[in-house]
């Protein structure tokens, strides 16, 4: 066969043409993923990370978004505060990115908060200070109840259901237990009750007893507490039990983690807890939690950045473009969404979700007790 | 009263591992002038051979225990010749960088093994203590406070009763005499932190059913038990003990009376203190006669 000098060249021309076509074909819509994947949090960390990537192959095979596939990019934050800056600054050098999912620790959050305003992307995220979707940065969306709810649960939980009012209130001095604190103490306010104690630790303690000793003397009937680390609120558990406290206790969601169940095992046992995660809570977060069980072999301990995902993307679609301000009107127009935590309905701030479940740790056994929501 | 005594007993309890911890990094400070950083990391190790051979190989617990810290003294060879042995000429500084980064690794090394999940794991006897009127002795911290006073006692015994001993403590007075007198410096050195490892490795097996057994379980007390090592007195064996005991006890006592969040703070700040008032230490020697 001849070949024309006028083919090759034609043939030439169309190689790269070719090869651009099948990038525009390969490319895909890249959302940036900031996540503990080392340090102390690593373990709810890899959950969060599974639950994305049980969202993302779901929209991929639903076709994507707006014709592409989801990739996650994701950076490791090391489970401190300097680790997320940098990792949020990582993902912000990739202009290709159009959105983010942030932390679930308040504090990192705080901690990226102004990149993320300079930055103008849409960051969904599950930290529960309620401050974080106060402080003027219209780009953060808080796929969790914020620690207000919980508070306000916690309380509404303790004075009508309990029937009890004194209240001993035991919290991490970071910006997570804090911002409890704050809530707690708001809401009690508001019932017109004082507080038996109030007692912040510092994180990462190996012994608990001045702080078991001061709920001892507090004379509270009821014990309050958030704790940002899993083994802390064990240790806490234990030397409770151990010094003979059997005072009823309700936590922030942390105290009914298969984490620390599993480290703080019988001295839990009864505990109350709100859950923003419970899987019997909806049929979204019951279908969820199958399909996670199904490939991973362990039950999911929270369902928000499934959530988060399906948000963001579903803000995306709605918007029809990749404009970080369309985006950010069509997810503040979301409304009666089913997700895993419950009803999204964004409102002016950013926040989702306006309620909570209640838990009791039956044996080990983590049962649905009541749902909470409020509408104000 | 009870609370009061209540608090004294945790803060010995919690003490002895900070004792625990500061005698092996004053073993090797004094028979290699050695600030090992990976210190704690020797103790996460300790606890995690444990947790391989009695959670997940099922051995018997004390027969774990047994083979862990032979384990660690092993480890505490390998160790000596891969971080001190090559930088032994160059100084106190390159050591201690190195050590720095053998912890980095070995923290590493184990995240990569276990994962990050922390790990519960059973203590030395089934009860969980005894209750004397209304003060109530956890029975974990009961053992380590007993086995930390009987492996002092039994240190003493070596250092100061045996050929062995006696040669080690030539060995870190004065490594250039002891050469001369036909002590092997060398082998001494590698005993030591043999030793120094074994010592880390069942501290971190003593505290792991109260703290539980992670990657980081020994971050803080590491920290404390340096400065344990600087209050009881630079290299003194009597000091880390002492200043163990004395800092467990002081920041429990100051974080029940005076504040809960600055727990952390009255460790340091007596640190702060010793080093401007007494910077020797309890049992350090003057700086003036080193000079």
């Amino acid at each position: 066969m001849l070949i024309t000098r006028r083919a090759a060249l034609l043939a030439a021309a169309a190689v790269p043409t070719f090869a651009i076509g099948r990038a525009r074909a390969a490319e895909t819509m890249k959302i940036g993923v900031v996540s503990p994947l080392t340090g102390p949090v690593a373990e709810p960390g890899r959950i969060q990370l599974n639950s994305l990537r049980i969202a993302a192959e779901k929209i991929n095979g639903a076709g994507g978004v707006l014709g592409q596939q989801i990739e996650l990019i994701v950076e490791d934050d090391a489970s401190t505060n300097p680790g997320a800056v940098l990792a949020f600054s990582r993902l912000a050098e990739r202009k290709e990115i159009v959105g983010f999912i942030g932390s679930i620790r308040s504090t990192q959050m705080n901690a990226m908060a102004p990149d993320m305003l300079k930055i103008g992307k849409p960051v969904m995220f599950g930290g529960t200070d309620p401050t974080l979707t106060k402080l003027g940065n219209p780009w953060l969306f808080r796929c969790r109840p914020n620690d207000s709810y919980s508070g306000r649960v916690i309380i509404s939980f303790i004075t009508d259901s309990l029937k009890l009012k004194k209240v001993a209130l035991v919290h991490s001095t970071d910006a997570f237990g804090t911002g409890g604190k704050n809530a707690i103490l708001a809401n009690l306010e508001k019932k017109g009750l004082q507080p038996a104690l109030v007692q912040g630790y510092t994180n990462n303690q190996p012994d608990f007893s001045p702080v078991v000793l001061a709920v001892k003397s507090s004379g509270a009937d009821v014990i309050v507490s958030y704790f940002t680390n899993e083994p802390d609120c064990a240790v806490f558990a234990r030397q409770l039990r151990q010094l003979g406290i059997r005072t009823p206790w309700v936590g922030s969601p942390s105290i009914q983690s298969p984490v620390t169940r599993g480290l703080a095992k019988n001295a839990l046992y009864g505990t109350y807890a709100v859950a923003d995660f419970v899987e019997d809570s909806n049929p979204t977060a019951k279908a969820f939690a199958d399909t996670y069980r199904a490939k991973h072999k362990e039950s999911p301990d929270s369902g928000w950045t499934y959530d988060a995902l399906t948000i963001l993307a579903k803000g995306i679609s709605d918007a029809k473009s990749t404009e970080p301000e369309k985006i950010r009107a069509a997810i503040l127009a979301i409304k009666k969404f089913n997700g895993t935590e419950g009803e999204y309905n964004f409102d002016q701030f950013g926040d989702g979700l306006h309620g909570y479940n209640v838990v009791i740790n039956n044996n080990d056994k983590i049962d649905y007790k009541e749902h909470i929501e409020f509408t104000d | 009263m009870s609370d009061f005594l209540q608090l004294v007993f945790q803060g010995l309890g919690i003490g002895a591992i900070y004792a625990l911890v500061s005698l092996g990094f004053v073993l090797l400070i004094r028979a290699a002038s050695v600030v090992n950083f990976g210190q704690g990391e020797f103790s996460m190790l300790g606890a995690y051979l444990l947790v391989v051979f009695f959670n997940i190989l099922g051995l018997n617990y004390y027969v774990s225990i047994v083979l862990s810290v032979v384990i660690m003294a092993g480890f505490g060879l390998i160790f000596a010749y891969t971080t001190y042995w090559p930088l032994r000429f160059r100084g106190g500084l390159p050591v201690i960088i190195s050590t720095i980064g053998a912890s980095i690794f070995l923290q590493n090394m184990v995240l990569w093994i276990y994962g990050p999940s922390s790990v519960q794991i059973d203590g030395l006897f089934e009860s969980d203590g005894i209750q004397i009127g209304e003060v109530f002795l956890a029975s974990q911290y009961l053992a380590i406070i007993v086995l930390a006073a009987a492996l002092v006692l039994l240190q003493y015994l070596i250092f100061e009763k045996t050929l062995l001993g006696k040669k080690l403590q030539a060995t870190s007075q004065d490594k250039e005499m002891a050469s001369l007198l036909g002590i092997p410096v060398v082998t001494m050195i590698m005993i030591t932190f043999a030793y120094s490892s074994a010592l880390g490795g069942f501290a971190g097996i003593l505290v792991a059913p109260i703290l539980f057994v992670s990657v980081n379980m020994a971050g803080i007390i590491t920290l404390k038990a340096f400065a344990a090592n600087i209050i009881g007195g630079y290299g003194s064996i009597p000091g880390a003990i002492l200043g163990g005991l004395a800092l467990g006890v002081a920041e429990t006592l100051g974080a029940a009376y005076i504040s809960v969040p600055y727990k952390d703070a009255f460790a340091f700040l007596m640190l702060l203190a010793f080093l401007m008032v007494r910077p020797q230490g309890l049992f350090g020697e003057k700086i003036s006669e080193k000079a």
